[in-house]
């Protein structure tokens, strides 16, 4: 009679070891792998960052992250929120082209779309933004960089910095990276005063940074006025794709823009109601605009600051 | 904190001097315990100080969203008689602990609930109190905690252009109450100043924007005072004030505000009812 083959002792503890230790793998943080990106169109690729706060966990991959290629050179657009992220971003850039990275451009100072632009230092690229993002930069340094600090951790945070843009953007500017145009045209306060938005000519793809949220609550740190006539504006624009700051990698003009509106418009309607009542800015942040709580991620955090904002700004109207 | 140190040599009052000698003589922390003994000091001597005896009420936000922008009101119950002397608020962790002295006039008004609201920055986790001085000349003081940090470094302005466009514009609102015959009026002041604290960095010239803020407020209901206030940077942009008043004639408000570059701005409510 044949007795089957036992399984070893050895062979069971290691089996088991290896299923114990499953759940646990998913909390190392995949340190040195190139980001994950998508190509949308010929030449354009996109990171789409995670709907959550900055962590040492997601080290700062919160924001999406996208690169152009040309015949000649490629350029980068938003760097993600730490150096250690945006030195995966330029893992995947070379897992793709060899070609040089000559710029690297922001869309706006947040430093989950800047901190990244350290691991791009060895190429030595021309880093571009918007005419007022040195001095937003500037101004906000020693906040930005202690803030982020504490909430990424040492180990996530490291050899992050703030580099400032040596190429500033007044008016449409075009870069060419080899048989291909980016078209770059600076904006009037909105989403900050210093958004930039980026055309990738060749395959007509509109790269919004923040000026457009989906999913991700939308935060107001610049004009609510500003940014609502801004998304009339964009909204009458065709393009054959869209690249928004957070959210998916791309989306449709104008339907893309359609949540953010409402969200936008609803505080700005609450918050006129209220200041017309006599209401003050703390009434104000009980209510205004809580009709849209399920309607994005993160609105607890965000949310009642964003109130807080379009108050300081529409209580002079 | 270097940037504790630069507002010491940027005339922020004898407070930064107190300041400075508690962290010469103590680096690293100081203990928050410590300045409040040395503040009291310095502004009420050793008269005594009555706490959380319901003269004077603090609502502060429950979680602080902006440590730039954090709505403080005070509250004097209706069951407070007589006239009010001053009102003293401290933040005790900020670079300029005092926030604002408010000193009261014959049209500050008795015979209802006496508040007054304002917007400060809050530079770390810290008491934020309300000292009020009665008719008697007693004091009376209320405590509460502020979970907030980086509200005096902060960038301030989120369109410095456009706010410099209108800095100085002047509003006064006045708000009847429901019942005109109320004792108790309330009106809103509002001004368009960055109230510099000479925190944030110009990096064009590599240099601190230097401080001017709202140095002093004085408000008149019908040409009678109501109260002057002594402002600080630890008071927000745009400084925003909302209060009480009594009840006067045509219930017309003249405020006049000086910054401490000595500029002046003036402006006065609409006539009564309005």
């Amino acid at each position: 009679m044949c007795k089957p083959n036992p399984i070893s002792r050895k062979t069971f503890l290691k089996v088991g070891l290896a299923l114990a230790a499953a759940p646990l793998l998913r909390y190392v943080p995949a340190y040195g792998a190139p980001a994950e990106v998508s190509e949308v169109a010929p030449g354009v690729f996109v990171h789409q960052g995670r709907y959550e706060v900055q962590s040492p966990d997601n080290r700062g991959d919160i924001s999406n992250a996208s690169f152009v290629v040309g015949s000649e050179a490629v350029a980068v657009i938003d760097t993600s929120g730490s150096a250690a992220m945006g030195q995966d971003l330029r893992d995947a850039i070379r897992s793709v082209t060899n070609k040089p990275i000559r710029y690297v451009i922001n869309t706006h100072m947040h430093p989950d779309h800047v901190l990244g632009n350290a691991a791009f230092k060895q190429d030595q690229p021309t880093f571009v933004g918007h005419y007022k993002l040195a001095r937003a930069l500037g101004t906000r340094r020693e906040g930005y960089l202690t803030s982020n600090k504490q909430m990424l951790g040492d180990a996530a945070f490291a050899g992050s910095e703030i580099i400032l843009p040596t190429l500033a953007i007044k008016e449409p500017t075009t870069i060419d990276l080899g048989d291909r145009t980016l078209l770059l045209e600076p904006q009037a306060t909105a989403h900050t005063d210093n958004d930039l938005i980026v055309t990738d000519t060749k395959t007509d793809t509109l790269f919004l940074g923040d000026l457009l949220f989906s999913v991700h609550v939308p935060t107001l740190d610049g004009s609510i006025k500003g940014w609502l006539a801004l998304l009339d504006e964009m909204g009458k624009r065709k393009a054959a794709r869209v690249v928004p700051g957070h959210g998916p990698k791309t989306m449709e003009l104008p339907q893309a823009l359609e949540p953010e509106q409402r969200y936008l418009a609803t505080i700005a309607a609450d918050v006129r109601r209220q200041i017309v009542e006599g209401k003050t800015l703390a009434e104000a942040t009980k209510t205004a605009g809580f009709s849209e709580k399920d309607a994005w991620k993160l609105f607890d955090q965000y949310h009642v600051r964003n109130v807080t904002a379009a108050f300081a700004e529409l209580e002079w109207e | 904190m270097p940037h504790f140190f630069r507002s010491l040599t940027q005339g922020c009052g004898t407070a930064a001097l107190v300041i400075s000698t508690l962290v010469l003589s103590a680096p690293g922390a100081y203990a928050e315990e410590a300045m409040w003994p040395i503040l009291k000091e310095m502004t009420f001597g050793d008269r005594p100080i009555q706490e959380e005896d319901g003269m004077v009420v603090l609502e502060t936000p429950s979680k602080v969203e902006d440590a730039a922008i954090v709505p403080l009101t005070v509250r004097v119950p209706p069951s407070v008689q007589g006239k009010l002397k001053s009102l003293t608020l401290f933040i005790d962790k900020n670079p300029d602990p005092k926030v604002a002295t408010l000193t009261f006039g014959p049209a500050a008004g008795t015979g209802g609930e006496r508040s007054f609201s304002t917007r400060v920055r809050v530079d770390n986790f810290s008491h934020v109190r309300a000292i009020l001085e009665t008719e008697d000349g007693s004091l009376h003081m209320t405590t509460k905690f502020l979970a907030a940090a980086g509200g005096c470094a902060a960038m301030q302005a989120k369109d410095p252009d456009a706010d410099t466009a209108d800095m100085g514009k002047l509003i006064v609102r006045n708000f009847p109450p429901a019942l005109e015959s109320s004792p108790i009026w309330a009106a809103q002041v509002m001004i368009k100043h960055p109230n510099h604290n000479g925190m944030q960095l110009d990096i064009n010239t590599a240099k601190f924007i230097p401080p001017r803020f709202v140095k002093e407020m004085t408000v008149t209901r019908d040409g009678e005072l109501v109260f002057q206030l002594d402002g600080t940077f630890s008071i927000s942009t745009n400084p925003n004030f909302r209060f009480t008043f009594g009840k006067g004639e045509e219930n017309n408000l003249d405020v006049e505000i000086v910054d401490t570059d000595g500029a002046v701005f003036k402006n006065q409510s609409q006539p009564k009812g309005s």
